[in-house]
């Protein structure tokens, strides 16, 4: 009996609420978003007025937007690097065998789940320039000679950022990464060290170069998603101290929300959503490959 | 004998210094529980004590007691659990279309739900805002059910879609040709085999409404409404007396659902987020 092609009315009829909700909750919001964009929102009588490119010239002439911009280009591809050099290196220390392994493995994907408000309470705790367990550490340690201020001032408060948004988040990569480390057959390394490669050679020549499609997949999805990141640098720093650490995502809060220029943050909006088109089409075209290697 | 030895002590030697990185890396982790538990004296102390020499759970019993903490938790728990609910009966139903019927534009919505996935939330949340406002849904839990049922849905249904479709289409067949009605199918075969998949899909639904926040700050300001993350952050500047240990037993009884979901089905959601993540 052929399934597929029997009952398509029911099919359609399966699919008619997963389908209202991306009508109302996504494909809406979305066309709205752009429209709003080219309007002038009155958010007390939410009359809008069409207006144009007016908004698109305006952010781009604002200087905050620049430098938003760039700012989320050097967070997006500093905690990205970090995010992938570590998530390697743990997922190949994990991938060895080791006592309590498996719990070694839970810990470390632990700050994945959790809450980015509970990271953020904890780092600001070891960041805390009086009590804070970290400059008491290092201060210990005489790598610094007085308390660091970790969040006040530039550049330690890009850097914080950066740092605590890879803790929070490389794990992803670990993950990934290791499930594809343990389908690596181990002939692969049985005929390199018979050619007698070092362990430098083993990683460079087997193993990365079966990582190459895992990677380029979860460098695609992180670069996505730490583009958009908005609730880690909102909590850790508003932004500040000034604008130095402000991305897009909180522009376009602060200017919808306690801003009430619903138009321009719109227009934000957009601008964000044409960088990622840039990002997710070759992301289409890979998995799209991907996903005929995964049916045969 | 003596080659035994010899692998066994450099497994040792291994799981030392592995577990000085691990525990480097949970460092923070740690700090969050002793830091709950240490009384307030202790907490200002320099040098900081590593293990809190008298041990409290004054903390825990303050915020239980003196801070709307349980609010946003029951909160959290509703919002949560409906989210799961609703991402699971209208994704397994929409997953089972996708798998098993045929009709034109089904293709079209596959790649829809793809995209969807990975569209930025922040860029729709001034329309959602407005719409839910209009709704006069806004400060309900359901305003946040309904968005976060839309985020989770794109990757419910994907990886529903992947463990259906794995389901060999005979065993369906078989139970048709024994006179079970199409839905019937679905319920007897298709759920039950789907079981690992729906887990997955539970537990990926219920963590993003369980963490979320920037829709949570936007939807919900009226203050016995508000959910645990955007609740523990306002206790930070209401004129509520916390300090540390408060926000870390915060932390900390706001991780614990995850803790416990995570222990039971760790090895679900393992392979969900492989699959989910590096699958699409």
């Amino acid at each position: 009996m052929r399934l597929a092609t029997k009952n398509s009315v029911l099919g359609i009829g399966l699919f008619l609420p997963a389908l209202a909700f991306f009508l109302v909750l996504l494909a809406y919001p979305l066309a709205a978003a752009i429209l709003l964009s080219f309007n002038n929102v009155d958010t007390l009588t939410l009359s809008s007025r069409y207006v144009g490119l007016a908004n698109y010239w305006d952010v781009f002439a604002d200087p905050e937007f620049l430098s938003a911009l760039v700012n989320n280009f050097i967070y997006a591809v500093g905690t990205l690097t970090l995010q992938v050099v570590i998530g390697v290196a743990i997922a190949l220390l994990l991938h060895r065998e080791f006592y309590f392994r498996s719990l070694a493995r839970g810990l470390i994907l632990f700050p994945y789940m959790l809450s980015t408000v509970v990271a953020v309470l904890v780092w600001r705790w070891l960041f805390n320039d009086l009590y804070g367990f970290l400059n008491f550490a290092l201060l210990g340690l005489g790598v610094v000679d007085k308390p660091v201020d970790w969040l006040g001032r530039m550049p330690n408060a890009f850097v914080s950022v950066i740092f605590v948004s890879t803790w929070k988040f490389f794990p992803f990569v670990v993950i990934a990464v290791l499930a594809r480390l343990q389908s690596i057959p181990d002939y692969l390394y049985e005929a390199a060290i018979m050619d007698g490669a070092s362990k430098w050679a083993l990683f460079w020549d087997v193993t990365l170069p079966q990582l190459r499609s895992v990677l380029s997949v979860v460098i695609l999805l992180r670069v996505i998603w730490d583009f958009k990141e908005f609730d880690m640098i909102y909590l850790l720093t508003g932004g500040g101290p000034g604008h130095g650490t402000e991305t897009l995502p909180l522009m376009l809060y602060k200017l919808a929300f306690p801003l009430s220029q619903m138009g321009k943050a719109s227009a934000i909006g957009v601008f964000m959503l044409v960088i990622m088109l840039l990002v997710i089409v070759p992301y289409f075209r890979f998995t799209d490959v991907g996903g005929e290697e995964r049916t045969r | 004998m003596s080659r035994g030895w010899i692998a066994i002590a450099k497994k040792t030697a291994r799981s030392f210094g592995s577990w000085i990185v691990v525990l480097i890396i949970s460092f923070p982790l740690f700090w969050m529980v002793v830091t709950a538990l240490k009384p307030r004296v202790e907490l200002l102390q320099i040098p900081p004590t590593i293990f809190p020499r008298h041990p409290t759970l004054g903390h825990f019993a303050d915020l239980l007691l003196r801070t709307p903490f349980p609010v946003y938790f029951l909160n959290s728990t509703f919002v949560a659990l409906g989210t799961t609910v609703v991402v699971l009966v209208v994704g397994t139903l929409g997953a089972h279309s996708l798998a098993r019927f045929r009709y034109p534009g089904r293709e079209w919505m596959a790649r829809a739900v793809l995209f969807t996935y990975l569209l930025p939330h922040v860029v729709i949340v001034i329309p959602l805002y407005l719409l839910v406002a209009k709704l006069g849904i806004i400060n309900t839990p359901f305003s946040l059910i309904f968005t976060y049922t839309a985020f989770a849905l794109p990757f419910g249904l994907w990886l529903l879609r992947s463990f259906m479709s794995a389901i060999p289409p005979d065993l369906e067949s078989a139970a048709l040709v024994d006179g079970a009605s199409r839905m019937e199918a679905f319920f007897d075969i298709i759920l039950p085999l789907a079981l690992p998949g729906i887990l997955t899909t539970a537990l990926f639904t219920f963590i993003l409404a369980w963490n979320e926040y920037l829709y949570a700050l936007v939807m919900v300001s009226k203050d016995l409404n508000k959910t645990l993350p955007v609740g523990v952050i306002s206790l930070l500047t209401t004129g509520f007396d916390v300090d540390w240990s408060l926000l870390m037993a915060a932390s900390v009884l706001m991780s614990l659902p995850l803790v416990i979901l995570f222990g039971v089905l760790q090895k679900h959601l393992t392979r969900g987020f492989g699959t989910g993540g590096v699958k699409g």
